[in-house]
């Protein structure tokens, strides 16, 4: 009985830990929406400055590993649905199994992974870097505000950056992943297009673009947030380098999770089995 | 607001590191004004923490200090700020931006909040850049000059915009006798415009300190006091 007890009551501290995390996180989301809007001084050049770099790194640099990435998993999921769905007799149905797994589930998830690991850690190790090195310090004693300086332009340029790259591994993962299943498996194009056009809807745009968006937040406020946390010492940085990589992917993951189970809920509420 | 009308003053304050002995436990102080003042302790016992007190970089656990009769607690980052441009910090060690050189590290308070047009902030910081000879490293960034460098770029940033109130953390430590004494000579002529009044720094090297006719500071228990230097006792006495 004992033991129900000490499991009930670290498992209730753990999620209220988690719940004050969320709010420490989301609170830093607005407080540096307010600071860049009450910063006088900050120019929209600085903004831009700072923003097309993290575009440029987080977005640009990654398109060789998205596109691989993208062209492999979309050729897979093509060869199998093809040769699964042929042997089932429901070939036409392959762009609802695309748009349903590749579109929803896929590209969000993977984009957002691919981002953690190549751009999450580096904002991560940066700001523990800067204040460790007193640089964040040494901005508030000159009047710069860090959350309009540094997490703002990091925060907006790294949902720009999402948003952008999943696009772009949808469009590689469907039409390059097509052209190289021709290879092994030859499909008419038209019947391709046509099938995945009447599968597409729009609730499909919402879904994109809610978790991408809600992606880009989560991974550059939380990869912020652990930075900042370093109180003095260089030792802390790769400690809170890994505390960003895996709260990233949880909270990313469970937010994938919730709008896919929420989005499949209201589906079978339409049809009527709930 | 010049620099005579500065008051700063502690309220009941207290300040501690988590799991540490407190550095202030209900002090209260009313600074001098107008003064170098020279902090000293013995070692660990709080002197930096009290100059990032004193430029309201760390604020008090209880209590709460009074900048011109204003209490820094209550201020937001953006109702501080017209005070902060009239403060000068600069760290002991670190606190360059390591992805910029040199001078832009210096034109950076001068540039942000557009404190003077950007062609006079060029002239200023050129000067200054002139001045203390580092033309060669100008344009390098921080990991790339000497230490002697680094810590006389972040003493110049702290003194580019001309500060009312000027804190310095151990600001001749790797800097060398030559520059710190150039260093010296520059603060005396800022002080001798009218600019830098209120100085505070903590420092080991009484020679050098000496040179600026500082009131002693000290921590001590908890609490501060304030002593004369001899120089100071004997011009009192007069």
């Amino acid at each position: 009985m004992i033991k129900v007890v000490q499991t009930l009551d670290q498992l209730g501290r753990t999620l209220v830990m988690q719940f004050i995390y969320t709010w420490q996180i989301l609170s830093m989301v607005y407080l540096s929406c307010r600071a860049t809007f009450l910063d006088q001084a900050q120019g929209l050049r600085t903004i831009i400055g700072v923003l097309s770099a993290q575009v440029y790194f987080t977005g640009f640099q990654a398109l060789p590993l998205i596109s691989i990435l993208s062209l492999a998993t979309g050729g897979l999921l093509i060869l199998q649905a093809m040769s699964n769905l042929t042997l089932l007799g429901g070939s036409q149905v392959i762009g609802s199994f695309l748009i349903a797994v590749f579109v929803r589930e896929v590209a969000p998830l993977l984009t957002a992974l691919v981002v953690i690991a190549r751009s999450g850690t580096a904002v991560a190790s940066e700001l523990g870097n800067m204040r460790a090195n007193r640089e964040i310090d040494a901005l508030e004693s000159m009047g710069i505000n860090p959350l309009s300086f540094i997490v703002f332009p990091r925060l907006v340029g790294g949902i720009l950056s999402v948003v952008g790259l999943s696009f772009y591994f949808i469009a590689i993962g469907l039409i390059g992943g097509f052209l190289l299943t021709q290879f092994f498996h030859k499909m008419p194009i038209q019947f391709y297009f046509e099938s995945l056009l009447k599968a597409f809807a729009k609730e499909d745009v919402f879904i994109f673009l809610i978790k991408n968006t809600a992606s880009g937040v989560i991974i550059f406020i939380i990869s912020c947030y652990q930075g900042l946390s370093v109180k003095r010492s260089p030792h802390e940085v790769p400690q809170v380098t890994t505390q960003a990589v895996v709260k990233s992917i949880l909270y990313v993951t469970l937010f994938n999770l919730a709008v896919s189970a929420l989005y499949y809920l209201s589906r079978l509420q339409e049809l009527g089995v709930l | 607001m010049n620099s005579s009308a500065w008051s700063l003053r502690f309220e009941n304050v207290s300040y501690f590191h988590e799991g540490q002995d407190p550095i202030l436990e209900n002090a209260d102080f009313q600074f001098p004004i107008d003064q170098v003042c020279w902090v000293k302790s013995e070692e660990g016992e709080g002197k930096s923490t009290l100059l990032q007190l004193i430029a309201a970089l760390e604020l008090p656990k209880i209590g709460d200090y009074f900048i011109n009769d204003q209490s820094v607690k209550e201020m937001t980052f953006e109702e501080f700020l017209p005070t902060r441009l009239k403060i000068g910090y600069s760290f002991d060690y670190g606190g360059l931006l390591s992805n910029r050189t040199l001078k832009d590290n210096l034109l950076l308070p001068l540039l942000y909040h557009r404190l003077v047009p950007t062609k006079q902030a060029y002239q200023k910081v050129n000067s200054l850049i002139e001045m203390f000879d580092f033309a060669k490293f100008a344009d390098e960034r921080p990991a790339h000059v000497p230490g002697r460098l680094r810590k006389l770029t972040c003493l110049l940033r702290s003194v580019v915009h001309e500060p009312d109130l000027l804190v310095m953390d151990d600001p001749f430590v790797g800097l060398g006798l030559e520059t710190s004494e150039k260093f010296i000579s520059h603060l005396k002529d800022l002080r001798m415009q009218g600019k830098a009044g209120n100085i505070f720094l903590s420092s080991y090297d009484d020679q050098l300190c000496q040179k600026l006719n500082p009131v002693i500071i000290h921590i001590d228990a908890g609490q501060i006091y304030q002593t004369m230097t001899e120089v100071n006792k004997k011009v009192a006495n007069l």
